[in-house]
């Protein structure tokens, strides 16, 4: 497979993980293209205006990558931490327009305002890698830390928090769950994986504009999270590797490739409700290993 | 006062659209408590039906290049059958998209991703007939009336006022019909508790299949309308109001059929009213507006509050 | 959840496997040339066919495939394959690296100035000539050495209409702007226009900024009408800028319209109808221009439309495709003993196409065309119609005024 379809496949699938946080939780926020639009933005301004940042060496320094990862983080950190505060007493659908009104609002301020560059945006983002093998393995990288963070999420107390609202917000709050912390923080943690996916994102595409955050965008990557499958990390970063792969998959039919496309996205739900990663799924799978696979001794239950 | 009313005006007939389309969705998720994201594929639909009816021909870059009808209806009729089309449309997209969820009872946010792949075929099924040009009316379609009237020193284009109109008609029509019919009766007894609904012998599945055919019935209309009153602009061209839609929808109260009137009224003034000098950030004022609304009524606006548990 | 299997790098194993399983559906297996097969060469091109932009993109897939019919099968046989590069930056990125993974001499893309700012620099990095037939953003030829454009950038154009209507109207004094703010393209030209008044000493009453996706304009109408212009300049695509201009009309406007060179395709008859009449336009592309080059192109355009009156973007694709075409023929001639140019190493050919096209001179369809060491195209002749609608409204043409072209040389 060609390396930079890799990269967008591993990109979109931070970007499903990102959308799979809040939604941990019962909380359905279409923000993440914001929160990523944001990160691109900071990547691209750091990288193009401060030319302290810029190293000696022919490639952009990756160490200023990681600095602009974590000014990335602070910013979406922080913004998040006061959106959140706001929409998340909003429920259902109201939080998902909500959501969906600030990155709109976003888009156009982008849009208006001089030092993002307007419609054109900002391009000449200098690369940190020659190839796009690099970008893979660094976005690889990431994606690993990004699911076991997840992963430590789902098995540790604010994680079995977050399923507990999930399945019943008023019994989880009768159990003395801080129910609107626990929202926040899952909501901040989405933006700062989608703030630090936007950064990665902005020197992989050489460029950077307000068109990347927008509606389109939010609704893709809630179908990242749906057809993947919602109970586990899995199901998003399957979900996203698969559905950015797709419609370049589906080249050879031509003409008919978005038709196609569209036919997926619509019979998908149809035929795995619950996403095609489940938990069930997961057993047989398990239960079915090759012999080579088998632990030394089951961990059990924790 | 003729700015203000040259104001009024421009945001009514904005208004109107917005209100039309957001009428659709809350049709829609009175019932079923999802939104249709084909929606906005469905108006762009009614306006190429409008636009074969009539007698247009189709361009040269599409599978049907060069079709033309054998016949041209007046306009009145084709937008008619246009609404026909687009609701028969929306009915097969129930079929598919929803029906098969709902017979299984899963999760309403399934319903967004499959009616989202069943938007993405309509747009792109109608690029692959009709190609991606832009189709307009023909000016003269409204015959004698003239292109702009002037009211009180406002000027206002004729077909804003005529898009005005019927989609005052078409509103109050369904607000009748909601409030005063058996089946509207039945309809509002389904939105509020389908369960009870069904025990009280109300057929459901069917009043889910009214709800969807008069939506999409509405907006094959808009979209007859708006192409009428501008172009066609391609297949993209419902995206925008599909969007804007939404958020009419929601400001006024899901579900709420005054709700998305109100709703959509309000966004087409409040965008009528910012200033010229910040004419770019039009669009976020709606959105803008939208949120502080929801920050402080959080069910919009005409919404009944949500129970706790949803 | 009695469930055991929740050990992190069993389900990373999971997703590596699910991965695995994508692999070979990628598909890919670079169609190289077997050894002593056909020398014919591969030209690649990413254009959009899909999305918002599949308008601009079906206008210069035409143009791409008449230029194939033309010289394709001339020597140096060229094969064109072309991809759906969407109307975003990933789709395009994803478009272009699949075609560098084909033996390709030189791509011709993206449809969007934004795309090429995201795509160029890979291909120009990886040394594959790239030349735009549609890209008019300043900074285009600048991304590389081996990026070039046939598309003239919108300094050069949008002047040359606003001095136009000042020789049609010299009493002219008011004028009110309208640009598409996200559109690349637009924000551009809006730059330039509003430059070129002032410096026409004129007075710029209004700026109105509207969107590609806008179709009502009722109200920045009434607003810039309030003004009392003499002259209204619009920057924008032919759906919303063919709208803007019919409302405008239906508003009663009556003075001079001068549209930008995103409009100037025969696309926009169709939304302003008889409200077209009048506009003005400097233009890149001309069907009526008088040379043998261009009566052919017209010609073929006519076979496979049956209209006369080819669009620019497939105008200036046609172009690029005949450039890339015309270089490849002066390389082909420059071989000592005539060695098919397939038989060069891939890199090498890539190399010698990009500085055998930067040097020299092409008669195309645009006029004569040749580039600046950077890759800037230098046009000789720009135009300023003015459109004449026929008496049904439903069709018209460009109508040349008097040749503007300023010295460029």
């Amino acid at each position: 497979m060609e390396a930079g379809l890799l990269v967008q496949m591993l990109l979109g699938a931070l970007l499903g993980l990102s959308v799979y946080l809040p939604l941990r939780c019962g909380q359905l926020s279409l923000a993440t293209p914001g929160f990523f639009a944001i990160g691109g933005t900071v990547a691209a301004l750091l990288s193009t205006r401060v030319p302290a940042l810029a190293g000696s060496g022919s490639t952009y320094p990756i160490a200023s990558v990681l600095l602009e990862m974590v000014l990335a983080a602070l910013l979406t950190g922080v913004l998040a931490l006061v959106l959140g505060r706001m929409v998340l007493r909003l429920r259902g659908i109201y939080l998902a327009i909500a959501t969906i009104a600030l990155v709109e609002i976003l888009r156009v301020v982008t849009l208006n305002l001089e030092f993002t560059g307007g419609a054109v945006g900002i391009f000449g983002i200098p690369q940190p890698f020659q190839s796009a093998e690099g970008y893979g393995a660094f976005t690889l990288v990431l994606l690993a830390l990004v699911c076991w963070m997840c992963d430590r999420l789902e098995k540790t107390r604010p994680g079995r928090a977050m399923a507990a609202i999930r399945d019943d917000e008023l019994a989880a709050a009768s159990q003395g769950i801080n129910t609107a912390d626990t929202k926040l923080l899952a909501f901040v943690l989405s933006a700062l994986v989608a703030g630090i996916t936007g950064v990665v994102a902005a020197h992989f595409l050489n460029s950077w504009n307000a068109k990347l955050g927008n509606f389109d965008a939010s609704i893709t990557t809630l179908a990242f999270v749906v057809l993947g499958g919602s109970r586990t990390w899995l199901g998003p970063v399957f979900g996203g590797l698969l559905l950015t792969a797709l419609p370049e998959l589906l080249r050879p039919v031509g003409d008919l490739r978005l038709i196609v496309f569209g036919a997926v996205i619509l019979v998908g739900p149809l035929i795995f409700p619950q996403g095609l990663i489940t938990l069930e799924r997961l057993q047989a799978l398990w239960r079915r290993r090759p012999p080579w696979l088998a632990l030394p001794s089951n961990r059990g239950r924790r | 006062m003729d700015h203000l009313l040259q104001l009024l005006l421009n945001g009514l007939a904005v208004g109107a659209v917005y209100a039309l389309f957001a009428l659709g969705y809350t049709l829609v998720f009175s019932v079923l408590g999802v939104i249709n994201f084909a929606h906005g594929a469905l108006f762009t639909l009614g306006a190429y039906f409008t636009y074969l009816l009539i007698g247009g021909a189709v361009g040269a870059n599409g599978l049907i290049a060069g079709l033309q009808l054998p016949f041209a209806l007046p306009f009145w009729l084709a937008l008619l059958l246009a609404g026909v089309g687009a609701a028969a449309v929306a009915l097969v997209v129930e079929r598919i998209a929803f029906r098969p969820l709902r017979a299984r009872g899963s999760d309403p946010l399934l319903a967004l991703i499959t009616s989202l792949g069943a938007g993405v075929i309509l747009v792109n099924l109608i690029q692959l007939l009709v190609g991606a040009e832009s189709y307009s009316i023909p000016v003269g379609t409204l015959g004698s009336l003239p292109v702009a009237l002037s009211i009180a020193g406002a000027k206002v284009r004729t077909v804003q006022l005529l898009l005005l109109a019927i989609a005052g008609v078409l509103l109050l029509a369904l607000t009748i019909w909601i409030d005063g019919s058996r089946s509207g009766k039945a309809l509002q007894a389904v939105s509020e508790d389908p369960v009870t609904a069904q025990l009280l012998g109300i057929n459901s599945g069917r009043m889910i299949q009214i709800a969807f055919g008069i939506s999409g019935f509405l907006a094959g209309m808009a979209g007859g309308l708006v192409g009428l009153s501008v172009s066609i602009a391609g297949p993209y061209f419902g995206i925008g109001y599909g969007l804007k839609g939404l958020g009419v929808l929601v400001l006024g109260g899901l579900g709420s059929v005054p709700g998305a009137v109100l709703g959509g009224l309000i966004i087409g003034l409040a965008e009528a009213c910012v200033p010229a000098d910040f004419s770019g950030y039009k669009d976020a004022v709606a959105f803008g507006f939208l949120f502080l609304v929801l920050l402080i009524r959080p069910q919009g606006l005409l919404g009944r509050p949500l129970a706790e548990k949803v | 959840m009695g469930l055991q299997l929740r050990s992190f790098t069993l389900q990373a194993l999971a997703t590596a496997g699910g991965l695995s399983l994508l692999l070979p559906l990628g598909g890919c297996q670079p169609s190289r040339p077997s050894g002593a097969g056909k020398p014919s060469l591969t030209l690649g091109a990413v254009i959009a066919l899909t999305g918002n932009a599949s308008l601009i993109g079906q206008d210069q897939r035409l143009g791409l495939e008449l230029a194939q019919q033309e010289y394709g099968g001339r020597q140096p046989a060229l094969n064109l394959r072309l991809e759906d590069g969407g109307s975003d930056e990933q789709t395009a990125t994803l478009a272009l690296r699949r075609l560098l993974q084909e033996p390709v001499v030189a791509l011709i893309g993206p449809s969007l100035s934004q795309q090429a700012f995201a795509v160029d620099p890979i291909a120009d990095r990886a040394g594959v000539p790239v030349l735009a037939p549609s890209n008019t953003a300043i900074g285009i030829p600048e991304i590389g050495p081996f990026v070039s454009r046939v598309s003239a950038p919108v300094s050069k154009v949008a002047p040359l209409s606003i001095q136009a209507a000042r020789r049609l109207n010299p009493k002219l004094q008011r004028v009110a702007v309208f640009f598409a703010q996200d559109d690349a393209y637009s924000t551009s030209e809006t730059k330039i226009f509003q430059q070129s008044i002032r410096s026409l000493g004129l007075n710029l009453v209004t700026v109105q900024r509207t969107s590609t996706a806008d179709i009502d304009f009722q109200k920045p109408i009434a607003d810039s009408l309030k003004n009392k212009p003499d002259l209204i300049v619009i920057s924008a695509l032919p759906n919303d800028g063919g709208n803007l201009v019919r409302q405008i009309r239906e508003m009663g406007y009556k003075g001079l319209i001068v549209v930008g060179n995103g409009m100037n395709s025969p696309n926009i008859y169709a939304v302003c109808q008889r409200y077209c009449d009048g506009l003005l336009i400097a233009q890149a592309y001309s069907p009526e221009t008088d040379t043998p080059i261009n009566q052919r192109f017209v010609a073929l355009f006519k076979q496979a439309t049956g209209s006369a009156s080819p669009p620019q973007f497939t105008a200036q694709a046609f172009t690029a495709y005949q450039v890339i075409h015309q270089a490849l023929e002066q390389l082909q001639r420059q071989q000592a003993n005539g060695q098919p140019l397939a038989s060069m190493s891939l890199a090498e050919l890539r190399r010698q196409l990009n500085s055998s096209m930067l040097t020299g001179t092409y008669a195309t369809p645009l006029g004569k065309l040749k580039f600046t060491p950077q890759g800037e195209v230098i046009q000789q002749e720009f135009y300023v119609a003015q459109v004449a609608m026929d008496t049904t409204g439903k069709t018209g043409r460009f109508k040349l005024l008097s040749n503007p072209a300023p010295d460029l040389r």
